[in-house]
């Protein structure tokens, strides 16, 4: 008899790349990259799958029907807005009160640059409309709503020929009727039209993060809607009956539907995945706290995971526009293989954050590019191979890096080739650790208890340089690294964030509202998570309170057990509130007995979805083999601890597939990574097929992986 | 001799940086006083052992030269006599302190027996004491009915708290809140140390002192550079402040002397009018950043904030004068100065550098509503950010910032929002939009200025007032237009109409009083009439140019473009 085979597929579609990861329900795994297409990306998704189906030796239709669960990250949210190509969106707010979208609580980020301007707002001020309505600071109608001025209103939208409409209005987290009748109104007198009511994405005080972030919804949810409406269709096509979710970026998986609905929560999709990945093989390894890093062609990505559970933040923006849905909270600084190194006038070196990209991408590449960057030095430092890049599919021209960087770097600096290489490596290196300290010490934690779980291509060449100015004892390349978001989708449960806004001292909390706006929270919750066929064992509630002390500003979000807002047991809140102040603070004002206040109530409804059976075997008992066999050759490569290079080994990543250890200095290659072990680093194979590097300092008697401990 | 290594200079400036970020995060997160934690009115930085700015993290421009001369104070006062573990408190405006609520902690960094630099850090305190909580008294004439005065002294000595000290110092100052937010200063400066430390021990203490002086070097180089660009010559601009709070229709002139020679400039402000007999009087420090900041946007933004920096910057701002009062005097406005010195060395740039200067930013008007909230029966204090922000000026090649508000912070300090405004105090926002035609116009346009309308709730508010540019408009650039008035004004239930002066206090205002204020917009740059097309068209279709002044102003006829 013949089981079938049935699969899990992650796919990720990146700038130049989409990634696959496929896993089976007997634990083999595929990873694939196919070139993206940006025009429409659903074809390059198309074409993966069929080039997937040859890898697997199926035919097309085989494949297809083997294929259980499909889980989708998708960058369509996030292009739309950084390239502005979004919908013709108007936006209808409350009479007054036009223009706090522009205005942005009239901020200059860059206070000391007179020609630093403000972000072109999504709607443009002649397509702000105002309505003579009002709803006062307690929730009570002090101006209804004119149907005969709403009628003028739709005639006056009629001629824009706008393709969305955002609604608004002012203090609407406490009614949101206006809102309702509004939207309403416009769904029946305007077809083809999408139409996004405040109340419907955040229905939470504070007008500005409200206005901003239903206004993005509006903007992306045209683009949103045709492209998965075209991917369904596409599948459906092909004959798919599987389930088919999208990564949201909170770091849950979501129904193509809600997505259709709130399109604003897949602006995260892509990079979301990789702290869940990481915390997952944190756990593997033993370990609840973990950074992730991911160091792209321009940018470097850094993310926390505490007690197993990725950070989670309603401070996002995407470039410059504000969107406060919860999402996993990941810093980007500009740093990535394609930083431009240059000298500025007082004649020091600077790296980015002006990037080469891929066009005309670092002068190695051949493609034109003058300005020498960051993979030019990798290059030139001898940890990348001109021969093997991407497994050989390329070839980097080494000759013309350093003909570059000699005119425009090394000989304004007055140094060699290879002390410029070096320069820039090193000063790329601190501006990545200077961007991870500074957020961890920013969410009150220090880097030095983490594990650094390092994706992407160029990582791994630059991760012990940043540990090592951290004092972060270890870093783990998984053996997925160059599909590390793809791997992550598989791993995200479905997740479902809802807000209200409750504002009221703690002594005068009313029991029966309180529990009413949960319950009220939960229905909804559950109805969707049964819609998408979880079972009620299968969910779980996870509330969240915004509390602040009295005279504060800002709140202070606090998970708590569901138990506790159920019994309605405030005094467990308290003390828990009390101590996280302390932790992140470094105070609380227990002892001085301020009253706290609520200003949010949160519920995270999660189902929790099937995991693959193992992404790679975990053995502990296999004893531990010589790496020699795999020796591929010997080259001269930048030794950071001696700021001097020397000849050492390189070994074939790929054939390391056992228990094996490798001694710093020394290079690892795989097709799609490269590992740089520096002369403190020693390297173990085998622990869940990832390489784990940890300095030597730190573990003098070698690593073992059942100490579950960081540091001495 | 050290060999100087170039990449470790680039290593030393990004650590420097880092480090005094790092204090800034651990300000933001630990002080509990919203000017504080939400506006970030405070500065850290790092020094060397001779008090030369290593690097600092300015949170608002006005705080850019704030604590340097106050560490050569701390030098001079206690020359050997310096300990690991001490730390140092001051305020004293006398003693080169900027504004007396801004409290400064020094903290001694040794390297084994060596001391080799400072950490430090200064925050805009809730209270100092003085006759009127927060520290603004529009009566004060002296400087004893503003603040305690805390010349340079010892909190802790070799690591131990001085209790006497401490007590006599909070024992002047109403909230309790100040002692933990200087507390939280304290821990600032212990995380700066500590750092700075870290890295001498990477690198060995001759290490760090070549490259940090090759390190000011380099920085100097770059300033130097910039100055260089502009034309050798004597330049001068005056601006105008009105009324001391005391005197109707007094009037005082900022005047600006700037010589550039080579790579070299002098600011001096030697020929401004004398000090003033209320509080409408700067400080040495606080005057010095006016002029930091007001150079600072006329340079590469990029140049580190070190030493080398204000190497080639000279200040000449005597004693006795309205930006540099003499003892006794009363001196809390000093800061509010900011703009008149900003205008007065743009206008006299102009000439030398047209296209790096902009023209007039909006002045500062600014109210503060205290009184009881009804729903919670407490006290609460709103400063009214929501009305005060005005445009900036134009400058070549770019319109102004609509909205920024004042120069001293450049955008940094914002609105409030406007649900969190209505649910903290009894008042309701009834208006908030940018005013038509306020934008100087110009080829480039000035920044939009905003009309804000509110409805006073809760009976018996007090409103205080202060600032300027009621009676006179933003200067236009090179054929550039000016702005309009800033204007406060009431309208109280009975339908009468009461116009604050610039300095003012209003006591017992009644619920229903409608609030009404316009922060005018910033100044254009060049002939409006060359201004393109395209942006007009669209200013007109954005509603914030009037079809009126795009005939009159810009000289284009809508009606047939549309």
């Amino acid at each position: 008899m013949m089981t079938k085979v049935k699969y899990k597929l992650g796919v990720d579609i990146g700038g130049t790349f989409t990634d696959f990861f496929l896993v089976s329900n007997t634990g083999e795994s595929v990873m694939h990259k196919t070139l993206s297409t940006p025009e429409d990306s659903s074809i390059g998704f198309i074409t993966g799958l069929k080039e997937l189906a040859e890898k697997c030796s199926l035919s097309d239709d085989e494949f297809i029907q083997s294929i259980d669960t499909i889980v989708h990250g998708t960058t369509v949210a996030t292009n739309t807005l950084l390239t502005l190509q979004g919908a013709k969106t108007a936006l209808i707010t409350t009479k007054g009160l036009r223009d706090a979208l522009e205005m942005r609580r009239g901020i200059r980020e860059e206070q000391y640059n007179n020609h630093y301007q403000n972000v072109t707002p999504l709607v443009p001020r002649s397509l702000r409309f105002t309505l003579d309505e009002r709803i006062d600071s307690d929730g009570n109608v002090v101006t209804s709503i004119n149907v005969d001025e709403l009628e003028l209103l739709v005639e006056k939208i009629n001629t824009e020929n706008v393709e969305s409409i955002a609604i608004c209005f002012m203090n609407s987290y406490l009614n949101n009727t206006h809102e309702k009748q509004v939207a309403i109104y416009l769904r029946k007198h305007l077809e083809n039209v999408f139409i996004t009511a405040s109340c419907e994405v955040l229905p939470s005080i504070r007008f500005y993060e409200r206005v901003s972030t239903t206004v993005v919804n509006a903007y992306i949810g045209v683009d949103v809607d045709s492209y998965i409406a075209s991917l369904q269709e596409k599948l459906k096509k092909l004959n798919f009956k599987g389930g088919f979710s999208i990564m949201q970026s909170n770091g849950g998986v979501v129904s193509p539907e809600v997505v259709r609905k709130i399109p604003a929560v897949t602006v995260l999709s892509g990079p979301a995945a990789a702290p869940i990945a990481g915390a997952y093989y944190a756990k593997m390894l033993g370990y609840d706290n973990c950074i992730t890093m991911d160091m792209g062609g321009t940018s470097f990505d850094a993310s926390m995971v505490v007690d197993g559970q990725c950070i989670t933040s309603t401070d996002g923006d995407i470039n410059r526009y504000r969107i406060a849905l919860p999402s996993l909270d990941i810093i980007t600084i500009g740093a990535g293989g394609g930083s431009i190194g240059w000298v500025d006038s007082g004649g020091l070196l600077q790296m980015g954050p002006k990037s080469a990209g891929s066009l005309p991408g670092p002068v190695c590449y051949n493609r034109d590019g003058k300005e020498p960057a960051c993979t030019d030095a990798d290059l030139i430092l001898g940890y990348l191979d001109p021969n093997f890049f991407a497994g050989g599919k390329y070839t980097l021209n080494k000759d013309k890096a350093l003909d570059q960087l000699n005119k425009t770097l090394a000989t304004p600096l007055n140094l060699t080739d290879i002390e410029t290489a070096a320069g820039m490596y090193r000063v790329i290196n601190m501006n990545m650790a200077q961007g991870v300290r500074q957020v961890s010490v920013e969410r009150g934690y220090d880097p030095r208890e983490f594990l650094m779980i390092v994706a992407g291509g160029a990582g791994p060449i630059h991760a012990g340089e940043i540990c090592r100015e951290l004092e972060i004892p270890m870093f783990v390349v998984p053996n997925a690294a160059p599909i590390f978001c793809a791997t992550g989708m598989l791993l995200g449960d479905l997740k479902h964030d809802y807000v209200r806004s409750y504002i009221k001292r703690f002594s005068q909390i009313d029991k029966k509202t309180f529990l009413a706006l949960y319950d009220d929270m939960i229905q909804e919750s559950m109805d969707t998570l049964s819609s998408e066929g979880i079972e009620k064992e299968n969910t779980q509630l996870v509330p969240t309170l915004d509390l602040r002390y009295v005279g504060q500003y800002h709140e202070v979000p606090l998970q708590v057990d569901m138990d506790n807002v159920s019994s309605f047991d405030l005094d467990v809140i308290k003390n828990a509130f009390h101590k996280e102040h302390n932790r992140q603070f470094g105070y609380s004002l227990k002892e001085e007995g301020t009253e706290l206040e609520i200003i949010n109530v949160h519920l995270r409804a999660i189902g929790i979805t099937e995991k693959p059976n193992s992404f790679a075997k975990m053995d502990d008992a296999e004893p531990v083999k010589n790496p020699d066999f795999a020796l591929k050759s010997k080259r001269i490569a930048y030794i950071p601890e001696l700021d001097d290079v020397q000849e050492i080994s390189v070994f074939d990543g790929d054939l390391l597939t056992g228990k094996y250890s490798i001694e710093g200095p020394a290079i690892i290659e795989q097709i799609n990574t490269t590992i740089f072990l520096g002369k403190t680093y020693d390297c173990d194979t085998g622990v869940g097929g990832s390489f784990i590097v940890y300095n030597r300092d730190h573990y003098p008697n070698g690593f073992d992986i059942n100490q579950k401990k960081l540091g001495k | 001799m050290v060999k100087i290594d170039k990449i470790l200079l680039s290593i030393f400036q990004r650590t420097f940086k880092s480090i005094t970020d790092e204090m800034s995060i651990s300000l933001t997160k630990t002080t509990r006083s919203p000017i504080l934690c939400e506006a970030k009115d405070f500065v850290t930085g790092l020094y060397d052992a001779k008090g030369n700015m290593l690097e600092q993290t300015e949170n608002l421009p006005i705080l850019s030269f704030s604590l340097g001369p106050v560490c050569r104070v701390i030098l001079d006062q206690y020359g050997e006599d310096i300990s690991p573990g001490d730390v140092i408190i001051h305020n004293d405006v006398f003693s080169m302190g900027n504004q007396n609520n801004d409290v400064a902690i020094f903290k001694p960094i040794f390297h084994e027996d060596t001391l080799i630099g400072w950490a430090a850090a200064k925050g805009h305190q809730a209270d100092i004491g003085g006759a009127v909580q927060g520290g603004y008294n529009p009566n004060a004439t002296e400087v004893w009915q503003e603040a305690i005065r805390i010349p340079a002294v010892k909190l802790y000595e070799k690591g131990k708290l001085r209790e006497d000290v401490w007590n006599l110092i909070f024992a002047n100052i109403r909230l309790t809140m100040v002692q933990e937010d200087i507390k939280a200063q304290i821990g600032a400066c212990t995380l700066g140390e500590r750092r700075l430390q870290t890295l001498v021990e990477k690198y060995s203490i001759e290490t760090f002192e070549a490259h940090k002086q090759e390190l000011f070097s380099a920085t100097e180089k770059m300033m130097c550079s910039e100055i260089a660009e502009i034309p050798n010559g004597v330049y001068h601009g005056e601006s105008m402040v009105f009324y001391d709070g005391k005197h109707k229709g007094s009037e005082f002139t900022v005047r600006a002397t700037v010589t550039v020679k080579d790579e070299a400039i002098t600011f001096d402000f030697s020929k401004s009018s004398e000090q003033t007999k209320g509080f409408v009087n700067g400080t040495y420090t606080s005057t010095c950043s006016a002029i930091t900041l007001s150079f600072l946007q006329m340079v590469n933004p990029n140049i580190p904030h070190n030493e080398g920096m204000i190497k080639p910057l000279t200040y000449i701002v005597p004693e006795g004068i309205i930006l540099n009062a003499s003892y006794p005097a009363a001196t809390t406005f000093g800061n509010h100065l900011c703009p008149q010195v900003a205008d007065s060395i743009a206008i006299a740039l102009s000439e030398a550098i047209p296209d790096k200067v902009t023209a007039g930013w909006n002045h500062l008007l600014c109210s503060l509503f205290t009184g009881n909230h009804p729903k919670t029966n407490e006290k609460y204090v709103d400063i009214c950010f929501l009305g005060l922000k005005g445009g900036s000026g134009a400058l070549k090649n770019s319109d102004g910032y609509d909205h920024i508000g004042m120069i001293d912070a450049s955008g940094g300090i914002l609105d409030q929002d406007y649900e969190m405004f209505e649910q903290q105090s009894p008042h309701m926002l009834l208006y908030h939009e940018y005013l038509q035609d306020s934008g100087g116009p110009g080829k480039w346009r000035g920044g939009l200025g905003v009309k804000t309308k509110i409805k006073l709730g809760g009976d018996d508010t007090t409103m205080v007032v202060f600032g300027d540019g009621d009676v006179k408009t933003p200067y236009g650039l090179f054929g550039g237009k000016t702005s309009v008035l800033n204007k406060i004004s009431l309208t109280l239930p009975d339908g009468s109409e009461k116009i604050p002066m610039s300095k003012d206090m209003i006591e017992g205002i009644p619920s229903g009083t409608i609030y009404d204020q316009i922060a005018g917009g910033g100044g254009g740059y060049g002939i409006p009439i060359e201004r393109e097309k395209d942006s007009i068209l669209k200013d007109v279709k954005n509603e914030v140019v009037s079809k009126n002044q795009a005939k009159e102003v810009y000289g284009i006829n809508i009606e047939d473009n549309t």
